[in-house]
């Protein structure tokens, strides 16, 4: 008979070889930063071009959304329709989207299809079209779907939190898919524009992973873009962060039968030195199921299906914000107690939730590294931050060489509950007679944030 | 294709427990993946939503792990987790470094064989509350969360399997007792209603006398009883309008089809690819692209154990009637079935499909839980090459044959209309 009060321990330490990253560049400056993958006969690969949303001009915000979203609506001759068959012919995914830093064209291949859909893919970079008729018809697409996604609950409180947890003049406040008013003034010369110039080998990163050799990927790649050449220039910015006293925002939307909740402030910039108990500190705080947050929410109180706690590095900021969705009555028990988790962490972890934490990320490694988005994901994080080559070699002894006085600082220094906003998605009128009782004073915001 | 072509055990213990291994080594991981074999469509009319309910206690400890260890023991290993409830079928799963493989098995054993001593009405009241907000938050509070309920609701007759949604109604989950839960676990949690796959870096045989250890003990006590069913087709078409607060209304038509892996499966899936699956495919190019009177639509043939239904779902542009939807979409399906399709068209489909194949075998938890799934319905793991193929030998005829067989049938009719408008 087993005895099975006994929880079995794992085996000896497993062997993990993590992939090697090779790097080349390109004469006219495109940098390819690619990993050798093997196990199955595919390629992935993702081109950022760094002229993503953050760089917007005033009045013009969802300019680059657009742009992407029009780049592969013909190019070279060919259609949108024609383009959209070329890849679905040759079983290849291929996507164009844009977020806060870059506009990114991502491919999905099988590593035969590679060079066929790569002639697609440089149709659709180097000659883009731009077409009038094509512009109009995705331009009253994203209308559409703005009007449709102010119905989402939980797009419009990431949306109104953002706003007000970044100061007016940073650009990291407005949403990537931009303002109704903003789209409707822009114009196809403003695509233009911000495509001649912006698009620049010097300006963009391929990142890759495929089971091709990095010698035979870069054969194939060469080609289709050697040729690209542009003068744009890389624009840097930077921001100063914003702190004010903690306040509470609603946004009455009416018949909701919920409310949903972001807490949240804006933080330091992902760096080195800190990265590592910041990561442990979320792990404990609300990076996980079995964090904090979520046990004291969902697991003790039953208010919530889930809630979680999570820093947003993006390349010249970073906010940190706890999400989640609770019944009308529990609304307010819910707020307090987010409130009072991010109060008590500043009192420091336990050595025990810190072994738990750097036992789960460092256990968890290798699983980083088993498909091919993942990799490209890994290597794209790589490149808008920054990191030297040695950080996934030296990820395991930096994560275990953090002390339980380097998370109590972190939490001291990053989590800030009196400078915590917070905001609120739900029917003001089943809300107020619990918010009255709480004595919390609640100002009012329109979907965007904008105080009413 | 021989990347398809996956080679396994399987035996099964005295206890009638399936057990499925299949090595794979390129990275030192595991997955273990239980399917068992009930779903939604085992409950009944006024007692819905209990599969996926006792789906999240099988979270909350057995009687050698303590509330929130289950999750904390898999965490620490570096390992990631979890469940889901569909029609058919209960899965739980767990992917982890290859080292930890006994704790998983250790743990998917206790509460396969050791649960009840561990469930207590305070885990049951929690649990409960959690799964009432899980309705609010994906479904209740969703904009067009309530369609795909509406839809079962009238598509299917009272009683049958399929005619509730698997989270299944607020005022039945809120009355559950302790025993109901009990009872579920008597009848559909025991050894011989449960499929166990382990895929990955594994040595076969130490895996082998592991599972003996862990679950060669368990005892069953199969008593379940398979659903009734009901073969039933609507003789006119239904429709139902359902206020939303939405900005944008949005058709669902809905027919009936035929269940999984019958010959008509992957036609349909296929019909649906040409109708909606990408730019210039028929309804998309026609609504979404030239006319622009559609903001999204898609098509889908879904099928299970107990029946299959065809849907096509589409969001009308502000201004735009439902009704010009429809006719557009009723006149291509027309297209279809007179002028067939084109061989350009099932090529494209046929490619991307198997391209999607190759794709989705990056994932040992994806692959762990395909071959659970073959298992579950064609009592054979290794099926990948033979789904594959069962889309390579569709004729153009066999697309428009189907759209005619089915697409030209009576149907459930749910416009979403906005609340908004009437304020």
């Amino acid at each position: 008979m087993i005895n099975r009060k006994i929880k079995p321990e794992s085996e000896k330490e497993i062997f993990f070889n993590l992939p090697e990253i090779q790097e080349e560049t390109l004469v006219n400056g495109l940098r390819i930063i690619y990993i050798q993958k093997e196990k199955l006969p595919i390629t992935r690969l993702n081109l950022m071009i760094e002229c993503g949303s953050k760089f917007n001009p005033v009045g013009k915000k969802g300019l680059s959304n657009l742009t992407s979203m029009v780049l592969d609506e013909g190019a070279d001759g060919l259609t949108a329709l024609e383009i959209s068959d070329a890849f679905d012919m040759l079983g290849s995914n291929f996507t164009v989207n844009s977020d806060d830093e870059s506009i990114n064209l991502k491919l999905q291949t099988l590593t035969e299809q590679l060079e066929s859909s790569l002639s697609i893919f440089s149709k659709v970079l180097l000659k883009p079209d731009f077409k009038e008729q094509d512009f109009e018809r995705e331009k009253r697409k994203i209308l559409t779907r703005l009007l449709q996604l102010s119905d989402e609950p939980d797009f419009t409180a990431q949306r109104i939190l953002e706003f007000l947890v970044f100061s007016e003049n940073n650009p990291y406040a407005y949403p990537s898919l931009g303002y109704v008013e903003d789209i409707e003034n822009i114009k196809i010369d403003d695509l233009k524009s911000h495509y001649s110039q912006n698009f620049s080998p010097s300006n963009s990163y391929l990142v890759a992973a495929g089971n091709s050799e990095f010698e035979d990927f870069l054969k194939v790649i060469k080609p289709h873009f050697n040729n690209w050449n542009s003068s744009a220039v890389k624009s840097e910015l930077s921001f100063e962060n914003k702190f004010e006293k903690k306040k509470i925002f609603l946004f009455n939307k009416k018949d909701s039968v919920q409310s949903e909740i972001r807490i949240g402030h804006s933080s330091v910039k992902r760096n080195i030195y800190s990265f590592f108990p910041r990561l442990l500190l979320n792990t404990i705080l609300g990076g996980q199921f079995t964090s904090r947050i979520n046990l004291n929410l969902r697991e003790d109180k039953g208010y919530t299906y889930g809630a979680f706690s999570s820093f947003s590095y993006l390349k010249d900021s970073a906010f940190f914000y706890v999400s989640t969705s609770v019944s009308n009555e529990n609304t307010f028990d819910a707020v307090n107690e987010i409130y009072s988790e991010l109060q008590n962490i500043r009192n420091g972890v336990s050595d025990a939730e810190l072994e738990f934490a750097k036992s789960s990320i460092i256990k968890k490694f290798p699983a980083n590294f088993e498909t091919y988005r993942q990799i490209t994901g890994n290597l794209a994080t790589k490149v808008i931050h920054s990191l030297p080559n040695s950080f996934f070699n030296s990820y395991i002894d930096n994560v275990s060489n953090v002390t339980s006085e380097q998370v109590k600082k972190a939490a001291q220094d990053l989590i800030l509950p009196d400078n915590a906003f917070c905001v609120i998605v739900g029917d003001k009128s089943k809300l107020e007679s619990s918010l009255k009782s709480a004595g919390m004073d609640i100002i009012e915001v329109d979907d965007k944030g904008k105080i009413i | 294709m021989e990347l398809l072509n996956l080679p396994y055990e399987k035996y099964n213990l005295n206890n009638g427990l399936e057990v499925i291994l299949h090595k794979e080594t390129s990275l030192p991981l595991v997955s273990v993946n239980i399917w068992y074999k009930v779903g939604s469509a085992y409950e009944q009319k006024g007692k819905t939503g209990l599969a996926h309910l006792f789906e999240h206690m099988m979270f909350q400890g057995s009687e050698n792990v303590p509330k929130e260890m289950h999750f904390r023991y898999i965490q620490e290993a570096g390992g990631t987790l979890n469940g889901s409830t569909n029609f058919d079928r209960t899965n739980y799963y767990e992917k982890l470094p290859s080292n930890s493989l006994e704790l998983a098995l250790w743990l998917e054993s206790d509460r396969m064989g050791h649960f009840l001593s561990a469930l207590t009405q305070e885990k049951l009241d929690n649990q409960k509350s959690v799964v009432a907000n899980e309705r609010l938050e994906r479904y209740d509070n969703q904009p067009y969360g309530l369609a795909w309920e509406i839809v079962l609701k009238n598509l299917y007759p009272e009683g049958h399997p399929y005619s509730w949604a698997t989270i299944g109604y607020l005022e039945d989950i809120k009355k559950y007792k302790l025993e109901d839960v009990q009872d579920f676990f008597r009848m559909h949690y025991t050894p011989d209603n449960a499929a166990l796959v382990i895929a990955g870096d594994i040595e076969i045989n130490k895996t082998k006398n592991l599972v003996d250890k862990y679950f060669g003990s368990i005892v069953p006590s199969l008593q379940k009883k398979e659903p009734a069913i009901i073969d039933f087709r609507i003789n006119k078409n239904i429709v139902v309008e359902h206020l939303d607060n939405v900005q944008l209304e949005r058709l669902y038509l809905a027919w009936h089809t035929d269940k999984i892996y019958t010959d008509d499966d992957p036609k349909l899936d296929v019909l649906a690819d040409i109708l909606s699956g990408s730019k210039n495919s028929r309804l998309y190019k026609r609504l979404v692209f030239d006319e622009e009177i559609s903001q999204d639509i898609s098509a889908f043939q879904f099928s299970g154990k107990f029946g299959g239904m065809f849907m096509i779902i589409s969001t009308a542009k502000p201004g735009i009637a439902l009704e010009r939807l429809k006719q557009i979409i009723f006149d291509e399906i027309e297209t279809v079935i007179k002028r067939g399709v084109e061989d350009k068209e099932l090529i494209k489909t046929k490619n991307s499909i198997k391209a999607s194949y190759i794709y989705s075998m990056q994932s040992l938890d994806n692959i762990a839980d395909r071959l659970n799934m073959y298992n579950f319905y064609l009592n054979e793991p290794n099926k990948f090459n033979f789904d594959l193929l069962r889309y390579n030998k569709i004729t153009n005829k066999d697309v428009s044959d189907v759209c005619r067989k089915y697409l030209s049938n009576p149907f459930v009719e749910l416009r979403v209309i906005s609340s908004k408008k009437n304020n």
